[in-house]
């Protein structure tokens, strides 16, 4: 009984419509976000293979049951799935294909993040600055966003690998560097929607400097859709990711990059399918992942969106 | 008049079908019973002129086609054979070479061939002076002097004169590569062009390369009906030829770039020769009781180079240590298997004086042993250029693994071919995997390449792989020219075995494997066999039921 009714209190307490305390008002708005993403089955399964990424990544080193870098060529090659210490068969180099996933999923997700912290505040800032600015700042910096978008994602990142030199890290940069724009032109749509509001120019009333109106006031404004965006675009970085491994500019032998696995698994697939496949249903599960979770996402922090 | 014309446009009309057949088709069933296709990478041809053509497809082309005045023997490529030359004699001072031609040969025109037809056809090679122009300036003939040096005495006398007594053995193996072949000069002669004379070109007549380029002018037992870039080549009986003539009426190479195209296409019996076929897919190839395979080893080597401006791998031990870290045996029996074969040494398989000793084996505790012994005991990090294709590719990264074990930490750059190359040239890579072809048939060519570097300093003129890995030999630069001016051949492959192994103990180069060329084959055909060079595929006695 006891249990239920303090249960029942702290919900109460979270959904309270007279908060005491500022945190009572933000943990009671999380709440209701969580109730309503929740209440998305798909947006839940997609969290969980999101989550199940992350553990798998954190604990690749004990999980993965043997050496991703050194095979055994002689004895091993071209093992097919299920043969004995192998469940997912071995490559052409005679490495366990499952330890080359479970240590690959560290690179996917070192990519997804890095650029997702490189490329969102990025496209948010120049977003926030030209929409509150306007005038020639914003002239100038969409002229610049416009030509970043004249051209195709991946043939722009392709061309500054091959500027920068194959590698994983210019891969991450590439990326970054082609995938702002979008995160600009729709922080700068959010910008000028609230640069004439009472309360930005109450602010400026009392006395506050353009970079702090820009950043205390109007990005946390167009903090929510960024990260709706951001989590549906994770897909989308996976595949340019495993697009340039697959075309030999993103990670390097031996590094167990998804991409570069299908790629060096594309001559084999004629005999020995599991090479280019176990890879790919890697990537189309996780992509997966990031959509529903994205999908979710957009549901709970946007209601205005929801239910379309 | 009328007739001739008539025979044109119903021979053109004959070719443009076989062409439609030969590229636009895959759905045909069988192949005709008088014809071969073969499916072949055929992208590297930029023209059939044997004075420019020096391509792989073209080489099998040409020796096809056209007659040489000696040609190697197939049973024993250390020694030539007369083809076109009935004997030849060489003067005492070992300058001037005479060659007796066979009487009654004519060529697919119906022109007679006689010496002034050899004689025009290495006046060409020397005047044109496109790639494979070497193979005859380097014997001292030159566009001043080559009317002279090389020259008809009468009709069936053919004198060729060189500037240093160079090795018969070596003279000859030149003349039998397919820039000697010997081209119609009446014909020729008359679809010349004629050009302005210019700084870089001194004539006044383009000796028919335009012609030739897609042209034909030859007397060999087939003749080459059709090339059209990037889509086949066709190949037909020479009724006119005066050897053995070939069996089949046609041989059509259509291009097919992908091993897995080639193989589909072998197995619902749309070709009956598969040339560029993947290890992934010999085996399926060699499972199907309607194939069989068929290979020879070829003249390319695979070796990995140390370049000795890195002060590590400029220790000697150091080389010798990552010569014992390439698992040899494991690699031969997997990404090698059915392409290759394993060869330590610099000369291939087949050539005057080759040895085949294989003294290195993967052992790590020895490599530890040496690396420790350079003061490296914890190994080293270093970067290799490696070009992404199979099976370099899968080799260097069989080569990264085993290195690891003896704490060589190898960073695997990947390039294309142009890359690779274009750094391995300005000698600013550490460590290099690649091939080298002979680019004529004798120990010359790949001694003169891996163990002669007369002048080791940045703009130095002649840049060998020696060059390119800043190795500096002069002892064995001496040997090596010795070797050229030996006149004994078996003196001379004595030096080329002494030179190999002094290269084999020490030496920036590992060398790991020769290419072994394989052709998947249909069961219809008989007499298919791949010759010892890629200038002796011949195709005369290949024939179908």
């Amino acid at each position: 009984m006891t249990d239920i009714s303090q249960f029942q209190s702290r919900r109460d307490w979270l959904l309270s419509n007279q908060p005491a305390s500022r945190l009572q008002a933000r943990l009671g708005r999380a709440y209701m976000i969580w109730l309503s993403f929740s209440a998305n089955r798909l947006a839940l399964v997609g969290l969980a293979v999101i989550l199940g990424l992350l553990l798998v990544a954190l604990f690749a080193p004990w999980l993965a049951p043997r050496s991703p870098f050194v095979g055994d060529l002689a004895n091993a090659r071209l093992l097919p799935p299920g043969t004995d210490g192998y469940l997912l068969g071995t490559d052409s180099q005679g490495r366990d294909i499952l330890s080359r996933l479970i240590h690959g999923s560290r690179l996917t997700l070192m990519v997804v993040v890095l650029v997702a912290i490189i490329a969102a505040p990025l496209g948010l800032l120049v977003g926030a600055v030209a929409g509150y600015a306007g005038g020639w700042i914003d002239a100038v910096l969409m002229r610049i966003t416009d030509i970043f978008l004249a051209f195709p994602k991946l043939v722009l990142a392709m061309a500054f690998v091959a500027a920068l030199g194959p590698g994983i890290e210019n891969a991450v940069l590439a990326i970054a560097i082609t995938s702002w724009p979008p995160y600009a032109r729709m922080a700068r749509a959010e910008a000028m929607g609230v640069r004439n509001s009472d309360y930005i120019a109450a602010v400026r009333l009392m006395g506050a400097s353009p970079a702090r109106i820009v950043i205390r006031h109007i990005m946390p404004m167009c903090l929510s859709s960024l990260i709706v965006r951001v989590t549906l675009d994770m897909a989308g970085i996976i595949l340019t990711a495993a697009g340039l491994g697959f075309l030999g500019l993103g990670a390097q032998p031996p590094l167990p990059e998804w991409g570069a696995m299908i790629a060096s698994g594309r001559l084999y697939i004629l005999d020995q399918w599991w090479v280019a496949t176990m890879p790919g249903i890697a990537i189309v599960i996780v992509s997966l992942g990031f959509n529903l979770l994205g999908d979710g996402l957009r549901d709970a922090l946007d209601p205005r969106e929801a239910g379309k | 008049m009328t007739m001739q014309l008539r025979k044109t446009i119903a021979r053109l009309s004959a070719s443009a079908c076989l062409i439609a057949l030969a590229a636009g088709m895959p759905a045909l069933a069988d192949t005709p019973k008088d014809t071969l296709v073969e499916a072949f990478a055929i992208d590297d041809i930029i023209s059939l002129d044997p004075a420019e053509a020096f391509e792989l497809s073209t080489a099998e082309i040409t020796s096809n086609s056209y007659s040489l005045l000696v040609r190697l023997d197939p049973e024993d490529t250390s020694k030539v054979v007369p083809d076109l030359a009935e004997s030849w004699t060489v003067s005492d001072d070992g300058m001037t070479y005479t060659f007796k031609l066979k009487p009654g040969v004519k060529f697919a025109s119906g022109n007679p061939l006689t010496a002034e037809d050899v004689a025009f056809s290495i006046e060409r090679v020397v005047k044109l002076d496109k790639s494979p122009g070497f193979l005859f300036t380097q014997l001292g003939l030159s566009g001043e002097n080559v009317a002279e040096k090389a020259r008809a005495v009468d009709p069936e006398t053919f004198e060729m004169t060189v500037d240093k007594p160079y090795a018969p053995s070596f003279v000859l193996n030149v003349l039998s590569a397919t820039p000697g072949a010997v081209v119609d000069k009446e014909l020729v002669l008359s679809k010349a062009k004629a050009v302005t004379p210019s700084a870089e070109y001194a004539y006044d007549t383009d000796f028919g390369n335009e012609f030739l380029k897609t042209g034909y002018a030859g007397s060999g037992p087939f003749v080459t009906r059709v090339w059209k870039a990037n889509e086949a080549v066709v190949l037909e009986r020479n009724d006119n030829y005066t050897g053995e003539k070939p069996k089949l009426a046609r041989v059509i190479y259509r291009h097919m770039k992908e091993s897995s195209a080639q193989r589909l296409a072998l197995e619902s019996g749309d070709i009956d020769v598969a040339r560029n076929l993947d290890p992934n897919d010999l085996n399926a190839i060699e499972n199907n009781p309607n194939l069989t395979l068929d290979s020879a080893p070829k003249g390319t080597i695979y070796y990995i180079s140390f370049n000795q401006k890195n002060p590590n791998l400029a220790k000697p031990e150091v080389d010798e240590a990552m010569k014992y870290l390439i698992d040899y045996d494991a690699i031969g029996s997997t990404l090698l298997k059915g392409v290759g074969v394993i060869h330590q040494t610099f000369l291939p398989t087949g050539q005057l004086g080759a040895i085949e000793d294989t003294p290195y084996k993967l052992d790590v505790a020895k490599a530890k042993e040496l690396l420790a012994k350079a003061g490296l005991p914890d190994g080293f990090s270093v970067t290799m250029d490696v070009r992404s294709t199979q099976p370099v590719s899968g080799v260097a990264e069989s080569i990264q693994q085993t290195a690891a074990q003896a704490g060589v930490k190898i960073e695997i750059i990947p390039g294309d071919g142009k890359q690779t190359l274009t750094k391995y040239r300005a000698r600013n890579h550490d460590i290099y995997i690649g091939q080298w072809g002979s680019d004529y048939w004798d120990p010359n060519s790949n001694a003169q390449t891996f163990a002669y570097n007369a002048d080791n300093s940045d703009d130095s003129p002649l840049k060998t792989s020696a060059w390119r890995n800043a190795w500096d030999l002069p002892e064995l630069s001496k040997q090596t020219d010795a070797a050229l001016l030996e006149s004994d051949t078996e003196k001379r492959a004595a030096i080329y075995e002494d030179i190999q192994r002094k290269v084999l103990a020490d030496s920036p180069f590992a060398f790991i494997w020769q290419q072994v060329e394989v052709a998947g084959v249909s069961n219809k055909v008989e007499g298919y066999k791949l010759g010892p060079t890629f200038d002796s595929n011949y195709l005369t006695n290949v024939s179908k039921n």
